[in-house]
């Protein structure tokens, strides 16, 4: 549609036209709902929180938000490739750029992240018997700069210049002299402001970690989902500034002229390596916390403690490791040379072995147990199968001459969605219907929970699976449509169904949310006759837990006691609790981080400076305003 | 009557075969032999076929124990009526096993790296600068921009979309971009090989049958990406030399 705007010509497609219109239509039935259900103090409480399972809680719903809205990108996607020299809507050319490279950052750094870091927020205090995180302040500023920079990334469909370089902005086609629309600018500076939230959780995660632990639990004795959050917070720690630097170079040749990625001196190479030596640690950062999860999960579910406990810790340190070390098996086709082909191919199998040694350990979990089919069980055992098969062609991938045929095919599509919906989603629902009585104080309804479990994960394998040959038969990826006479056909029509089948498995999830807050009572303290110390504590989890601090002698040390029909014994020396408070601040930085964005994709210097200035103006008024209140009534105390 | 049930019954047997198979066999072997980057047509793309079916075997052993195990560890220890109650035994992991299964993975990607690591340091394409030249062979310039391919034989002349291939003769290709990152592929040939702005890299490979092939860019160029193909012809020596001349 064209329209007149100030006496210019303006063109809007009309997916964008139908996008506002449906916003405007909801926008105000959502605002009147609130006020309606008087929900409006609500919503302040959770703007000013700074308590660790209101923070999670915050994570996993704009978590399940955008994996909408990623969810609609990849049917619109699948719609596209129905049949052959398909026309649906708008979605060819640029515009179907826009929708896989929306769709990949999104579901990478808008549902993966979030959902696992609002788990870990959830979790990992409760499970070492911390009563927050050691810096509950910060932990506020990371999910209100996570938020920031997701609502930066999808204003830009709305705005009509979605990033259309692909999640990967490989350049140069994503400088300004390919890509010269606000689009990829987007993309820079919704990651840039929500990667660096994601770096303070690490830190968060890590001090909490060294910090905070019950007496008596010792590193040796901790629970695997808070080592896995441990050895993610690290990988976060290394892998996720090389990103920031990489999305600054990037920045500064789109918008000042330098030449770091293209040009006489710069070479777009460089934008690989910065981009990977990011990138494979990142998927390692989505997989490691669903691994530790699904420990927790089996070992539940089976009635028996993990099998080889020392070999889990060390294996997802080692994948954690080595993860750094394989990052050019992305780059085998750019013409490394022979040497460097060969040393990431060695490296990139060696990892297979942590791997595997992993689903040995849960498989020997669950032998000689007492397995129940639990939704969140049902959600680990599909993920074994799954990832396996994921993992398996992870394998024929890094042979390198077998990777010139895979390399950017739908071969290679079908195993990144295997590893990472059959790890990290299936990681993620698992924990959610594990964890949800902590955060709500309800159990979700388990009859809808199999129904989702099971349409998901066929309606999953009918996607991917024919992918795997789509590729073989010379299906690149990233191509809008395919000829007839290509023998492409009857594989993508399969996954389109597929699609839909696992889309639809939503509305259960859906349909379950709203009929456990209806109908539901609360539950105890331990529904699902829980190992670790977060079923100690009530469901949903009090802002101050552990007022008894319970001492940690050994692994699952709750189950051992629950089976001797006694407490844990208490410990004396507690350490001091970090203490939640209450500030709007983190929201207000994030607002100006949000505009001082804008003004820069649109090049606003006026708005520029003044929110430049907004955004340093808070370190002071932070430094001054700080309370540290168990300090000043230790102090009133003496 | 018997006949008829015997018909009846091998009509349905015969049926139950069809559907298994439709269900069970049918995507990977209706296409299976014919899938594209499964039916080379050059020694450079036999040994790439070769380790993708290497590699999917070693990896077949490894899925059916993993499956085997998980089939009956589900099957076996899942709750019944009769052991709700039951505290399981712990075990806190085997030793043997567990060396086991690690020197046993080891050893099954040695079996893969061997020919993984021979193939690769014979076959990875390199830089113009680093490599030998090869003058018995026959070179062409490629050139990649957004969204068409040229090439350029020796004598000079050119073609777009369509690259003209001699049988049994070593073909080295010099491979240059003039815009974005694009990537060359024809499947049954030779594997992908990216194509870079202000970089040159050969590519060498040799055609040991007469056909034409769809060929592809298979890196993300921009806009019209989709349409960036090309269309491969190898046709006889002679039949070569006298297109050369026209």
């Amino acid at each position: 549609m064209i329209f007149d705007f100030w006496g210019s010509h303006v063109t809007v497609p009309s997916d964008i036209i139908s996008a506002w219109i449906l916003t405007i239509i909801l926008a105000p039935i959502v605002l009147f709902w609130i006020s309606k259900k008087k929900k409006w103090p609500l919503v302040r409480e959770y703007m000013i929180t700074t308590n660790h399972r209101k923070i999670g809680t915050m994570y996993i719903l704009f978590g399940v938000l955008f994996f909408i809205r990623g969810g609609i990108d990849a049917l619109l996607i699948r719609t596209q490739l129905a049949v052959p020299e398909n026309d649906f809507w708008v979605f060819q050319n640029d515009k179907y750029n826009e929708l896989f490279s929306t769709h990949g950052t999104v579901m990478i750094f808008f549902v993966a992240m979030p959902l696992l870091i609002g788990l870990m927020n959830v979790v990992v205090p409760l499970q070492i018997g911390a009563r927050d995180l050691a810096f509950p302040y910060l932990n506020a500023v990371s999910f209100w700069m996570f938020l920031a920079g997701a609502l930066v990334f999808n204003l830009s469909f709305f705005m009509n210049s979605a990033p259309n370089a692909g999640w990967t902005a490989y350049a140069p086609l994503s400088t300004d002299t390919y890509t010269p629309s606000a689009g990829n600018d987007y993309y820079i500076f919704g990651i840039q402001i929500s990667g660096l939230g994601t770096i303070f959780t690490a830190i968060n995660m890590i001090v909490t970690i060294f910090r905070h632990r019950a007496p008596g639990m010792k590193l040796t004795i901790m629970p695997l989902f808070s080592w896995s959050t441990l050895i993610t917070s690290f990988l976060i720690l290394v892998a996720f500034p090389v990103l920031s630097i990489a999305l600054f170079l990037l920045m500064f040749d789109r918008m000042f002229g330098t030449g770091f990625f293209h040009g006489g001196v710069g070479s777009p190479i460089y934008w690989q390596h910065l981009f990977w030596i990011f990138g494979h640690p990142e998927v390692y950062i989505i997989a490691l916390p669903a691994f530790g999860i699904f420990s927790e999960v089996i070992s539940t579910f089976s009635r028996k403690r993990i099998f080889g406990y020392p070999a889990m810790v060390l294996s997802l340190a080692l994948i954690g490791f080595m993860g750094f070390m394989v990052w050019s098996h992305h780059m085998f086709t750019v013409g490394l040379g022979p040497l460097a082909n060969t040393f990431f191919a060695i490296t990139t199998m060696l990892i297979a072995v942590p791997t595997g040694i992993k689903i040995f350990n849960w498989l020997f979990t669950m032998k000689g147990g007492v397995i129940s089919f639990t939704t969140p069980m049902l959600f680990a055992l599909g993920f074994i199968p799954t990832f396996v098969m994921g993992g398996v062609t992870g394998v024929m991938l890094s042979a390198a001459p077998a990777d010139f045929q895979f390399h950017d095919t739908y071969f290679v599509v079908a195993h990144l969605h295997y590893v990472i919906i059959g790890a990290t989603i299936l990681g993620v629902f698992a924990g959610i219907y594990y964890w949800y009585p902590k955060m709500t104080g309800k159990q979700l309804n388990e009859k809808l929970g199999k129904w989702h479990f099971w349409i998901f994960i066929i309606g999953f394998h009918m996607t991917f699976l024919p992918m795997h040959f789509a590729g073989l038969q010379g299906m690149p990826r990233r191509v809008y449509t395919y000829q007839l006479g290509e023998g492409l056909f009857e594989f993508n029509l399969i996954s389109t169904i597929g699609a839909f089948l696992m889309g639809s498995s939503m509305l259960f999830l859906a349909l379950n949310l709203y009929k456990t807050h209806k109908h539901s009572p609360n539950v105890g303290n331990d529904p699902w006759d829980g190992r670790t110390l977060e079923w100690t504590v009530s469901s949903p989890s009090p802002e101050q837990p552990f007022k008894k601090m319970p001492y940690v002698s050994e692994l699952d040390a709750y189950w051992y006691a629950k089976l001797e029909n006694e407490d844990l014994s208490e410990a004396n020396d507690t350490r001091p609790a970090p203490v939640s408070i209450k500030t709007i601040q983190p929201v207000i930085l994030s607002g100006l981080l949000f505009a001082m964005s804008i003004s820069f994709i649109y090049q606003w210097v006026w708005l520029m400076i003044i929110t430049g200035l907004a955004v340093l103006s808070i370190f002071p008024i932070r430094s001054l305003t700080s309370r540290n209140e168990y300090v000043e009534k230790r102090v009133k105390h003496e | 009557m018997l006949d008829v049930r015997i018909e009846k019954l091998e009509k349905a047997v015969c049926f139950m075969k069809k559907l298994v198979s439709l269900l069970l066999i049918f995507l990977p072997l209706l296409s299976g032999c014919q899938l594209r980057a499964l039916n080379p047509n050059s020694e450079r793309a036999s040994d790439q076929t070769f380790l993708i079916w290497f590699s999917f075997g070693l990896m077949m052993i490894v899925l059916s124990v993993v499956f085997f195990l998980f089939v009956r560890f589900v099957s076996k220890y899942k709750q019944t009526e009769m052991n709700k109650n039951d505290i399981p035994r712990d075990v806190k992991g085997n030793k043997k096993l567990e060396i086991t299964w690690t020197t046993l993975s080891m050893l099954l990607l040695v079996i893969l790296a061997v020919p993984t690591v021979a193939i690769t340091m014979e076959s990875s394409p390199e830089l113009a600068e680093t490599s030998l030249e090869n003058t018995s062979a026959l070179h062409i310039n490629v050139t990649a921009r957004q969204y068409s391919w040229s090439f350029q034989y020796q004598n000079g002349k050119t073609s777009e979309n369509q690259l003209i291939l001699p049988k049994d003769k070593e073909i080295v290709l010099h491979l240059k971009s003039d815009d974005v990152i694009h990537s060359f592929w024809v499947p049954e040939l030779s594997g992908k090989q990216d194509v870079l702005p202000g970089k040159e890299i050969i590519l060498e490979f040799k055609a040991d049958q007469v056909g034409t092939f769809l060929g592809k860019c298979a890196e993300f160029c921009g806009v019209n990406h989709t349409n960036m193909t090309f269309e491969t012809k190898v046709i006889t020596q002679n039949k070569y030399a006298e297109w050369v001349l026209e």
